[in-house]
């Protein structure tokens, strides 16, 4: 009885470790693109992946990078503790202890620190602030697996091969490298898993024009994760399993082989072929690499949203203009903002959000555009134009790429009375079935618009008013989320949600019972534009970008890609879907609509007062 | 005798303020079994390391042959060394290991191979070519190690406690084994020990070495016979250790009483030390003695029975192959040959470096 309860703790022991990851392998094949229903079993993703050239490029640099920096940290290491070992005991058990803080260290410390470091010496930040960060953090784990070798080892054999007539440097290899050998492959190991999951240290780091599998990852995070991520993310879980399965499992083997002798000089060879090849790799990517990096001043620099842009708009503008787009993502409009503004890295072109644009534009981050080299400006709804001056008064900063509304999609089967404001969600009839976005600013301007207030109100009367509204409401909803709203209200989960127009034209095709309204109280419109930096250094070049992607079949290539609606009205003509174009969802007419607001940058006492009310509602 | 080959001359060196070889001068004569002997800390091991060259000294000079090879790196020295604790190189076979050195001269293969097979031959172990250090007991080991530093052909062959991990009755095969390849091979020796009765069967030459001073240097019988000082002779061998007054030439008094003795040129009433051997003295009965004790101890040691006496407040240790029982009452004789004046250090600085 006992020994059952023992097997039933560590089967659930196991089942708490496994089982996000099982989740996610079985997800890989799933055969729809949403979370909510199993649509069969499909490899699809994973040929999708491998098409991806973005991801395969993503992939490329994560392994260009593990090597390299493995490999040379794997080289300082063992140099390092070389030196270790011919110092006093005192001395290297102070080193030893000092190798093993940035082991303990917060990653985010040590992103952030030596970003800080990279710009006060002025590096500028690419592939190459990459990999001296990865051999950094590298280094103590390659001294922590071959420190141990050298404690085995026996002094006196390098003294013996001196003795013997070798030189230091032929003794070295040819009597310690033998013995400290394993220590070394399993450092680089280490060293190259703990490179290939980095992702933290990378995100600080990293230039324009460099992702690596995790930032790549990290920066689709927006516009929900898809489903080939998933693929990916099992082939980096398999990987990982399989180098640390290698790791643990090589004394094993090497005592196997111990035992048949005769197989032993093959496996040396073996060693012989597999450092060989190595090296022969870093030395091809090297030269691969330097072939591709370059500094010319024929490029604009891009930085936007992850999955933002469809990479057929990069060749195609290359190809008719000659110039390269070195392209670079984030995530939010708040891992962006750090970046530009400490100037760790240059750009030219960048892709904020409505109330990041003005308060890039109150300090001084922006350049004005030229309208007379953008003549394609033209094409965009001057409904948005005139939406846009909440942020940029003049409209001399930006042009909008990305537009939306936030909306109620409700599902009809459950939903019979009609909607048309935002008060369907204090209804108690649906309690429990409704779902509230998990962002102070969303779920305040609901509330605000309910109340008939600014969605931009800075007035602590009405703030607080709607906070009581909220915590009024907050026993009725079934939850507070940030991108599941789509998945449940699909897997009539839900009732009534508050959801992005984005989302609410994918979720109607998954789900016919789907509506997507927006409230006679008026909503957030939201709109991402185009801005150039003002130290940008290929300021024509992004001006000829801008202009480019403003035309109506770029613009059209990249609505399909993105599928968020586009304020390009002659793009919006050439979509030959019916349905779509002539959506109400994806191309609301604005001016049909009163009191829509646009978010603006309200201050820091304005965000403080914002997240206190907000802590108030949460924590209720 | 033999010219000398390797010259140590004023020889210092020091870890972190802690001297450990003070002023030394020592010189090695060809084709000498030379054995470094003293206990853990006297500057043995360092001395043999400066002389292989894997130390470098603060001050002085070392000479080979006539030349100064002070700074020239062990690999570039005309001698090999056999370590400790082997250093066998064990991801080779022990033909590899053998071959190392020969190897990095660029000997032909059939050289290598027959030096191989006279190596092992030389240490009895013919027909161990392939298989690997892991696999031979400590005393094999000992020998392929032997074996790779002899194939080299070097003029001074240095063992630094080689047979210091073996057990006793391997080490004693090994001595007559290690006399046996010194004399075949013809070739210098400087040995490294702390066992007394090591350096005492092997070597043509002891050097007596205590916190880095040469204590005594001398054939094995002058040093276990003459003992220089009282650290000498309480190193080597058991002894009886006594204060006593130098009357005069051939006159010593200690425990109250005079004695005769061979020994001349220390002065009349100079305070010194004298040693007498356990073996060295003879058992009789009271009437015969030259003082009276009691019996206060035996225990049987097979070759002989060791006896305590005491006499006075001194307690003597004796070794003689007759046995009295506990409790007797014995009369002590020493043969006055047998009786080791040495003089008393005078202050503890003398004490360490008296014999030079």
């Amino acid at each position: 009885m006992k020994r059952f309860l023992e097997r039933c703790y560590i089967m659930i022991i196991f089942i708490f470790l496994y089982a996000p990851i099982i989740t996610l392998i079985v997800l890989s094949f799933n055969n729809s693109r949403t979370r909510a229903k199993w649509g069969g079993f499909t490899v699809a993703w994973y040929s999708a992946l491998f098409k991806n050239q973005a991801i395969m490029e993503a992939l490329y640099n994560t392994l260009f990078i593990a090597i390299v920096s493995s490999a040379i940290a794997t080289i300082i290491g063992t140099v390092t503790c070389i030196a270790l070992c011919k110092m006093k005991t005192r001395s290297r058990s102070l080193l030893l202890g000092v190798n093993n803080i940035p082991m303990l260290n917060a990653d985010i410390v040590t992103g952030i620190s030596l970003m800080l470091l990279f710009i006060s010496l002025g590096l500028r930040f690419g592939m190459q602030t990459i990999v001296l960060a990865h051999i950094t953090f590298n280094i103590p784990y390659v001294i922590l697996n071959v420190m141990p070798k050298f404690r085995q080892l026996n002094p006196h054999t390098y003294e013996a091969a001196l003795d013997l007539g070798a030189s230091p440097v032929y003794a070295f290899f040819k009597v310690v490298f033998p013995d400290i050998l394993p220590g070394v492959l399993s450092g680089f190991l280490m060293a190259f898993t703990m490179s290939l999951d980095d992702f933290i240290i990378t995100h600080f780091t990293k230039g324009a024009g460099v992702d690596t599998l995790s930032t790549k990852i990290y920066t689709e995070i927006r516009k929900g994760i898809k489903p080939e991520m998933y693929a990916l993310s099992t082939i980096i879980f398999l990987t990982v399993f399989l180098l640390l399965f290698i790791i643990n499992l090589a004394p094993v083997w090497k005592e196997r082989r111990m035992r048949q002798k005769k197989t032993k000089h093959l496996a040396a060879k073996n060693y012989a072929v597999a450092i060989l090849g190595f090296l022969l790799l870093i030395g091809f990517a090297a030269i691969f690499k330097s072939g591709s990096v370059e500094t010319d001043s024929k490029q604009v620099i891009v930085y936007n949203w992850g999955e933002y842009l469809d990479p057929d708009v990069i060749d195609l503008f290359k190809e008719e203009t000659g110039i390269e787009v070195i392209y670079d993502e984030y995530e939010t409009n708040e891992t962006m903002y750090p970046k530009i503004e400490s100037g760790a890295a240059e750009y030219d072109v960048v892709c904020p959000s409505d109330y990041m644009i003005q308060k890039m534009i109150e300090n001084d981050l922006l350049a004005e555009i030229n309208f007379d080299n953008v003549p394609n400006y033209k094409n965009i709804d001057p409904n948005y134009y005139k939406q846009s001056k909440e942020f940029d008064p003049e409209n001399r900063y930006s042009i909008p790429y990305c537009v939306g509304t936030v909306g109620i999609l409700y599902n009809k089967s459950m939903v019979e009375e009609p909607v048309d404001s935002w008060n369907i969600l204090w209804n108690e009839k649906y309690a429990d079935n409704i779902l509230m976005q998990d962002s102070v600013r969303d779920a305040f301007m609901v509330a605000l618009k309910k109340l008939g207030y600014s969605m931009n109100s800075t007035n602590e009367k009405e703030l607080v008013k709607a906070k009581e509204a909220l915590i009024q409401q907050k026993p009725l909803t079934q939850a507070y989320v940030v991108d599941q709203v789509r998945d449940k209200m699909i897997g009539n989960e839900a009732a009534i949600g508050v959801i992005y127009s984005g989302e609410a034209i994918y979720s109607q095709r998954e789900n016919e019972n789907l509506e997507y309204v927006i409230p006679k109280e008026g909503t957030n419109v939201w709109i991402d534009s185009w801005c150039i930096l003002k130290n940008a250094p290929n300021k024509e070049n992004a001006e000829k970008f801008i202009n480019f992607l403003c035309r109506p079949d770029i613009a059209l290539m990249n609505f399909e890609y993105i599928t968020y609606s586009t304020p390009n009205m002659e793009a919006r003509k050439l979509i030959e879907d019916e349905d779509i174009r002539n959506s109400e969802i994806a191309f609301p007419d604005l001016s049909q609509y009163s009191k829509l607001e646009t978010f603006q940058y309200l201050g820091e006492d304005a965000d403080k007062m914002y997240n206190a009310l907000w802590k108030e509602v949460k924590s209720r | 005798m033999a010219n000398r080959l390797i010259d140590l001359v004023n020889i210092t060196k020091s870890y972190d303020n802690n001297v450990i070889l003070d002023h030394l001068d020592l010189y090695i004569r060809e084709n000498e079994f030379l054995t470094l002997l003293g206990p853990s800390g006297c500057g043995k091991t360092t001395t043999l390391r400066i002389i292989g060259g894997f130390e470098q000294p603060d001050s002085g000079k070392v000479m080979f042959n006539g030349e100064d090879i002070t700074s020239l790196p062990p690999n570039k020295r005309q001698l090999n060394t056999v370590f400790q604790k082997y250093a066998l190189f064990s991801h080779m076979t022990i033909a590899e290991n053998i071959a190392f050195g020969l190897k990095l001269k660029n000997k032909s293969k059939t050289y290598i191979d027959d030096k191989i097979k006279y190596a092992l031959k030389l240490v009895n172990l013919d027909g161990y070519e392939n298989r690997k250090p892991n696999s031979l007991s400590g005393g094999q080991q000992q020998r392929i190690a032997i074996a790779r530093a002899i194939v080299n052909e070097p003029k001074v062959l240095l063992l630094d406690e080689p047979l210091g991990a073996l057990d006793l009755k391997l080490r004693q095969d090994m001595q007559y084994e290690l006399i046996r390849l010194k004399n075949e091979l013809g070739i210098t020796f400087i040995y490294v020990t702390h066992d007394q009765e090591e350096a005492l069967t092997m070597s043509d030459t002891i050097v007596v070495m205590n916190q880095g001073y040469i204590q005594q240097v001398g054939t094995p019988e002058d040093i276990y016979n003459e003992p220089q000082n009282a650290f000498v002779a309480d190193f080597i061998g058991e002894s009886n250790l006594i204060n006593g007054i130098m009357i005069e030439d051939r006159l010593v008094s200690f425990l109250d009483t005079k004695w005769k003795c061979v020994d001349e040129g220390f002065g009349t009433n100079k305070p010194v030390d004298v040693v007498i051997r356990p073996e060295d003295v003879i058992l009789d009965t009271p009437d015969k003695g030259t003082i009276c004790g009691t019996v206060t101890h035996v225990i049987f040691k097979g070759v002989h029975y060791e006896m305590e006496v005491t006499a006075g407040d001194f307690e003597w240790l004796i070794h003689s192959t007759q046995m009295h029982p506990a409790g007797e009452k014995v009369g002590i004789r020493v043969d006055p040959f047998n009786i080791q004046i040495m003089h008393k250090p005078e202050s503890v600085d003398e004490e360490v470096a008296y014999s030079e």
